[in-house]
C-alpha cells in the first residue's frame, strides 16, 4: 500500500508563516534536493518531530499543488491543550529547521467517477481541499466547495480562495452568523454526487447524519478527521511476539508506547480511520476503550482487535499478539 | 469449453425496499412485473409514504400482456411510464435520472440482458452498488460482444454463436459492465472448422 514507515524523507523547513493567531504555514523541501514524491489531492503526510521527553508523529494534510513537488506545505492549527504536536511545530520549528516525513497517503481521495463534488471545510479541515482544487481545476467535473470559519480572522485562507474560486466557493462565517445549511446542500444535489467533508468533529456528525437522513448511501460520502489520540489513565502491556513489557502514560497513545518501547508497528494514517495499525488482543483485564472510526461495532465489542493509534484500555494489564 | 468461475459475471438477488433511501426508481421488463408487484408491497407494509417518491419504468413483452401494469397503477404511486421497446424505454429512464437527487435508488427487474442496458446508464450516473438493486428473472440469453469486431449479438441462446463478421463465437462468462454484455471469442482459430457441438444453454 504504501512505504514502511520506517522508510521516511529527511527534509529542511524552508518558510514558515504566522497566518492567524492559531495557525502557522510551513513549507518542506529534501534535504537531499530533487523532488518529493507525488501525491493526489486529499493527501496526508506523517511529520516526525523528535521532542526533548519524546517522538512525535503527527498527521498533516498537504495543501500544496500535487503538480509542485520541489517541497510540501502543511498548515497546523496550534491546539489547546497540546499533547506536544502542535505546540513543537509552533515553538521549535523554524526555517531551517530538519525534520523528517512519512511518505503521503491518501485516506481522503476524490472519487475519480463522480459527476459532482460538493467539498465542506471548516476551520483548518480547508487543507485538503486546497490541495485537491489544484486537482479540480483540471477536469471538466462540477464542483461546489463551502468553507467555514469561526470569523474572517481566523479564516486562514479566506481571501486565497476567494479570490481563486469566486464562483465557485462560499465562504461562511459564525461571528457574521452565517452557517452552512447542509441539510438544503444535500437535499438538492444531483444523482452520481459525492461529498466530502473535513472540519471539527461535530461538523463531520452533523454532516454524515443529514446525510443519511437523506438517503445518501456511505459509497458518496467521504470525511477526514485527524483527532490527536485522546488521553486516559495509565495502563501497562505486554508485547506477546516481541516479549516486551511497557507502559502506556496517560496523555500517550498505545502506539506511541509501542514506538518507544523499539517495537516497529505498522501506522499509516494515526487517525484511527486506515485500519493498518491493527492489533490482535489476546487478553485485557478490564475494558478496552476504542476510538476509532475503522472497526465496525461487532469487532469493537468482541474485544478481540484494537487500533492503537487512537485506542487505549481502562486496565491495568492488556496483552497484544504484537 | 465454455470458461466459467469468471468472478465478472454479475450477482442478482431477490429485491427488497432499501428504507434508507429517499426517491425510489424501479425499472421492469417482460416477467420483471413480479419481482416489482413483490417490492411494492414490501414498501408499502414498510413505509407507505414512500409511494410518494416512487416511480416505476416499464417495458412490456409479448409474454407479459399489459395487465401487468394494473398492478402498478392499483399501488397508486407517484409516476408510471409504460413502454412497448426497450430503447425508447432507456431513454426516457436517461433524462429522469439527470434529473433525479442524491437520496434515489435503482431497482431493476427482468432477464439480465434487459439489466445491463439499465446498469450501464445507472454506471454512467456514478451510481454505486449501495444505491442499485437487481433482481433476475426471465431469459438467460446472453449480449454478446465480439471481441474481434465489435459488434454486439442480441439474444444469444447456444454455447457458441455465428458473428455478423462470420467467425464463430464461444460466449464466455467474462462479462463486460461497460459494454452491458458477455465475452465472445473466435473458438476456431487455431484449427480452423474445428468446433464442439452447439447447444442451447442459456435458456
Amino acid at each position: 500500500m504504501s512505504a514502511s514507515h520506517a522508510d521516511t524523507i529527511p527534509v529542511r523547513v524552508v518558510a514558515v508563516e504566522q497566518i492567524t493567531p492559531q495557525i502557522k504555514h510551513f513549507r518542506f523541501a529534501p534535504i537531499a534536493g530533487g523532488e518529493l514524491p507525488a501525491f493526489s489531492g486529499g493527501s496526508h503526510i506523517i511529520v516526525v518531530m523528535r521532542g526533548a521527553q519524546r517522538v512525535y508523529r503527527n498527521p498533516y494534510s498537504l495543501m500544496s499543488s500535487p503538480n509542485e513537488l520541489d517541497s510540501y506545505q502543511i498548515s497546523v492549527l496550534r491546539v489547546e491543550p497540546s499533547r506536544g504536536g502542535s505546540t513543537f511545530m509552533h515553538e521549535q520549528v523554524q526555517v531551517g529547521t530538519e525534520l523528517e516525513i512519512a511518505h503521503p497517503v491518501n485516506l481522503f481521495g476524490l472519487a475519480k467517477l463522480a459527476r459532482k463534488h460538493l467539498l465542506l471545510a471548516g476551520g483548518i479541515g480547508i487543507t485538503p481541499f486546497m490541495a485537491q482544487l489544484h486537482d479540480l481545476r483540471l477536469t471538466e467535473v462540477p464542483f461546489e466547495l463551502h468553507y467555514a470559519t469561526r470569523s474572517p480572522q481566523h479564516g486562514a485562507y479566506c481571501e486565497l480562495i476567494a479570490q481563486a474560486e469566486p464562483q465557485r466557493a462560499r465562504l461562511y462565517h459564525d461571528s457574521a452568523q452565517r452557517f452552512i445549511d447542509i441539510e438544503e446542500l444535500l437535499s438538492r444535489q444531483p444523482l452520481g454526487t459525492h461529498v466530502y467533508v473535513c472540519g471539527p468533529a461535530g461538523m463531520i456528525t452533523r454532516v454524515l447524519d443529514t446525510a443519511r437522513a437523506l438517503g445518501w448511501p456511505e459509497s458518496h460520502v467521504h470525511y477526514e478527521k485527524f483527532a490527536a489520540p485522546p488521553t486516559g489513565e495509565a495502563f501497562d502491556v505486554h508485547l506477546q511476539k516481541s516479549g516486551i513489557d511497557l507502559h502506556v502514560l496517560p496523555d500517550q497513545s498505545l502506539l506511541e508506547a509501542i514506538e518507544a518501547a523499539g517495537v516497529d508497528a505498522p501506522y499509516l494514517c494515526r487517525g484511527g480511520v486506515c485500519g493498518f495499525c491493527r492489533a490482535e488482543v489476546l487478553s485485557v483485564d478490564g475494558e478496552l476503550v476504542h476510538n476509532d472510526h475503522y472497526l465496525s461495532n461487532d469487532e469493537k465489542a468482541s474485544g478481540k482487535a484494537i487500533m492503537p493509534c487512537v485506542s487505549r484500555a481502562r486496565c491495568s494489564k492488556l496483552v497484544l499478539n504484537l | 469449453m465454455l470458461i466459467t468461475g469468471i468472478r465478472s459475471k454479475p450477482i442478482y438477488a431477490p429485491l427488497q425496499p432499501d428504507l434508507g433511501g429517499r426517491y425510489h426508481l424501479m425499472v421492469g421488463y417482460g416477467v420483471g412485473a413480479a419481482p416489482l408487484s413483490r417490492l411494492l408491497g414490501d414498501f408499502d407494509r414498510a413505509m407507505p409514504e414512500s409511494k410518494a417518491h416512487t416511480r416505476i419504468w416499464y417495458v412490456a413483452d409479448a409474454a407479459a400482456p399489459q395487465a401487468n401494469t394494473e398492478a402498478f397503477r392499483a399501488a397508486n404511486i407517484a409516476e408510471l411510464r409504460s413502454f412497448n421497446a426497450i430503447d425508447p424505454m432507456l431513454s426516457d429512464l436517461t433524462a429522469a435520472m439527470d434529473q433525479a437527487l442524491m437520496g434515489t435508488r435503482l431497482y431493476v427487474a427482468g432477464p439480465e440482458s434487459f439489466m445491463g442496458l439499465v446498469m450501464r446508464i445507472a454506471h454512467g450516473f456514478n451510481l454505486a452498488q449501495d444505491e442499485v438493486r437487481a433482481e433476475e428473472c426471465g431469459t438467460l440469453a446472453r449480449r454478446v460482444h465480439c471481441i474481434h469486431c465489435r459488434e454486439t449479438i442480441e439474444n444469444v441462446r447456444t454455447n457458441i454463436v455465428q458473428c455478423g463478421c462470420s467467425r464463430w463465437l464461444v460466449v464466455r462468462d467474462h462479462y463486460s459492465r461497460r459494454l452491458a454484455a458477455y465475452m465472445g471469442v473466435m473458438i476456431d482459430a487455431e484449427a480452423p472448422g474445428e468446433r464442439p457441438e452447439i447447444k442451447e444453454v442459456f435458456l
